[in-house]
């Protein structure tokens, strides 16, 4: 079994480095401020939030800076909504591919998860200017984000297999996918505090939000400089353990069927 | 199994359910609420209990009519599909050259796709590397070789994924007609490059339309009527059994 992983792994590893490389050239390539738009609209994104909840609706959190609160938030769950509508999108759109060259399907939302993660790693240039220009400070704490960071790409993932292989039999998906997003953006606390909510219930159904436990990782280290709870790493393990496999299940389950309805 | 049998077909069927609507969605969903009745479920058999086995550098060709099953079964032997019962076993690297071209992005140039495309075709980096001034004079588009393929006539196009196609010695060569691409110079050329492909002891299993490509290229036939397999033999006979079934 793992012998056989091992040889796949080798086998395909160079594949998959041309399918992310390939997401790469096409998406940097030929647009003239290149890679320079990765970087930019995280900062626009945040510039916008930031004026509409911090000077019309009042928003503020507590002790530390408001940006980095925001930015924070927004970096992570961009990935996820970012790599997570790719994903979902890879099997369907690469079905021309599929239906006459035999590759291990998974491959697709994998490569959409790596292409935007290392996307996701541009975007820490402006989160870390943005942290250090609010005067929000570093700590040794930061060490410990890569952790979370595996954490939510494993989540993603999970969650990419598994709408992957949904859409391929539900075509409609990615427009039901996209008001899922919406209300998604919206009950994860990334522009308001979760102390700001009245309702204790709702508190404690908001925290059942993987995407929360991730962001409220990252807020612990980037603007709090404490060290998560240990209860902090379970809920982000385990969530993050539970969506692949979940995911890669589902998705294992159906592949071969996929040939049928593409 | 000996290592002498290259492909081994067991009994294999492919089931394809008929009522599967592809691209259902919830809005499809909707609309069938209004009609009363409801979707047949019926069952086609693209290939029935078909078993076979090729040995080591045997050329066989494959005959019957369209529909007949023969793509289903190279696709089965490529690994492309599963079969709905029964297995199908090769003995080593399948080189499907089945549809060329495929994994290309037309908004990559000649040389990023020479590269993407091998990488789908499963070539390893290295083999690629050295390969690449070969695929590139082979295909003679060395001149365009930065220009985005989105640019390129679609003789170029073919011209470039044949050229990528054909750089290996595969042991399973896998041929759904005999391609000739490009130019009439270059369609002479591609034949050619094909023709030295199938006789140079790799084992081959090859479609063609083209009775006499297969009786000329083939030492054994096998003929698929409706999904099963009627025949199986010298290609001599078992094209002159279909001719005479035909009505030629």
């Amino acid at each position: 079994m793992i012998r056989a992983l091992s040889s796949a792994a080798q086998k395909y590893t160079f594949l998959l480095r041309e399918l992310i490389e390939r997401d790469f050239k096409v998406k940097y390539k030929r647009s003239a401020l290149g890679m320079l738009w990765s970087l930019l609209y995280p900062v626009m994104m945040m510039a916008v939030m930031a004026l509409v909840f911090q000077n019309v609706f009042r928003f503020t959190t507590a002790g530390v800076s408001y940006l980095s609160y925001l930015m924070t938030g927004l970096t992570l769950f961009n990935y996820f909504s970012e790599a997570s509508n790719l994903a979902m999108s890879s099997v369907v759109a690469n079905s021309a591919l599929i239906r006459k060259v035999y590759m291990p399907k998974y491959i697709f939302p994998l490569s959409k998860c790596l292409f935007v993660g290392i996307n996701f790693l541009l975007t820490l240039l402006p989160l870390y200017a943005v942290i250090l220009l609010t005067g929000t400070g570093l700590c040794w704490q930061h060490l410990l984000l890569p952790f979370d960071w595996l954490c939510l790409l494993s989540f993603t993932l999970g969650m990419g297999l598994l709408l992957s292989a949904a859409a391929v039999f539900l075509r409609d998906l990615f427009y039901i996918y996209s008001i899922v997003l919406t209300i998604w953006t919206y009950l994860t606390p990334i522009m308001y505090d979760l102390s700001a909510i009245g309702n204790r219930t709702l508190i404690a159904l908001m925290k059942l939000n993987p995407l929360y436990q991730y962001i409220a990782f990252a807020r612990t280290v980037i603007l709090y400089h404490a060290t998560p709870q240990p209860r902090q790493f379970l809920a982000c393990f385990l969530s993050a353990a539970l969506f692949l496999l979940v995911g890669a299940f589902v998705f294992r389950k159906r592949q071969d069927q996929f040939l049928y309805y593409l | 199994m000996t290592s002498d049998i290259m492909v081994s077909s067991e009994r294999v069927s492919m089931r394809f359910s008929l009522g599967i609507e592809k691209g259902f969605s919830v809005k499809q969903w909707f609309v069938n609420l209004g009609k009363k009745e409801g979707r047949a479920r019926q069952d086609f058999y693209a290939l029935r209990d078909v078993s076979f086995t090729i040995r080591r550098g045997e050329v066989v060709g494959l005959v019957g009519s369209n529909g007949a099953g023969k793509s289903t079964l190279l696709k089965l032997v490529a690994g492309v599909m599963k079969p709905s019962l029964g297995s199908v076993r090769c003995g080593g690297r399948v080189c499907p050259m089945i549809e060329l071209g495929a994994g290309f992005d037309l908004q990559l140039t000649a040389r990023e796709n020479i590269y993407l495309n091998g990488a789908i075709m499963g070539y390893p980096r290295a083999f690629l590397r050295e390969r690449f001034d070969a695929i590139v004079d082979f295909s003679e588009l060395r001149d365009f070789l930065d220009v985005p393929v989105q640019n390129f006539s679609s003789g170029m196009v073919a011209r470039l994924a044949f050229s990528i196609a054909t750089q290996i010695e595969p042991e399973i060569l896998i041929v759904d007609e005999i391609l000739s691409v490009g130019d009439a110079a270059f369609q002479q050329k591609s034949e050619e490059k094909m023709l030295s492909l199938i006789g140079g002891g790799t084992t081959v299993l090859f479609v063609s339309h083209s009775v006499e490509q297969i009786r000329k290229l083939c030492s054994r036939a096998l003929w698929l009527d409706h999904g099963e397999l009627r025949a199986d033999g010298k290609s001599d006979e078992i094209c002159a059994q279909y001719l005479a079934a035909v009505g030629f």
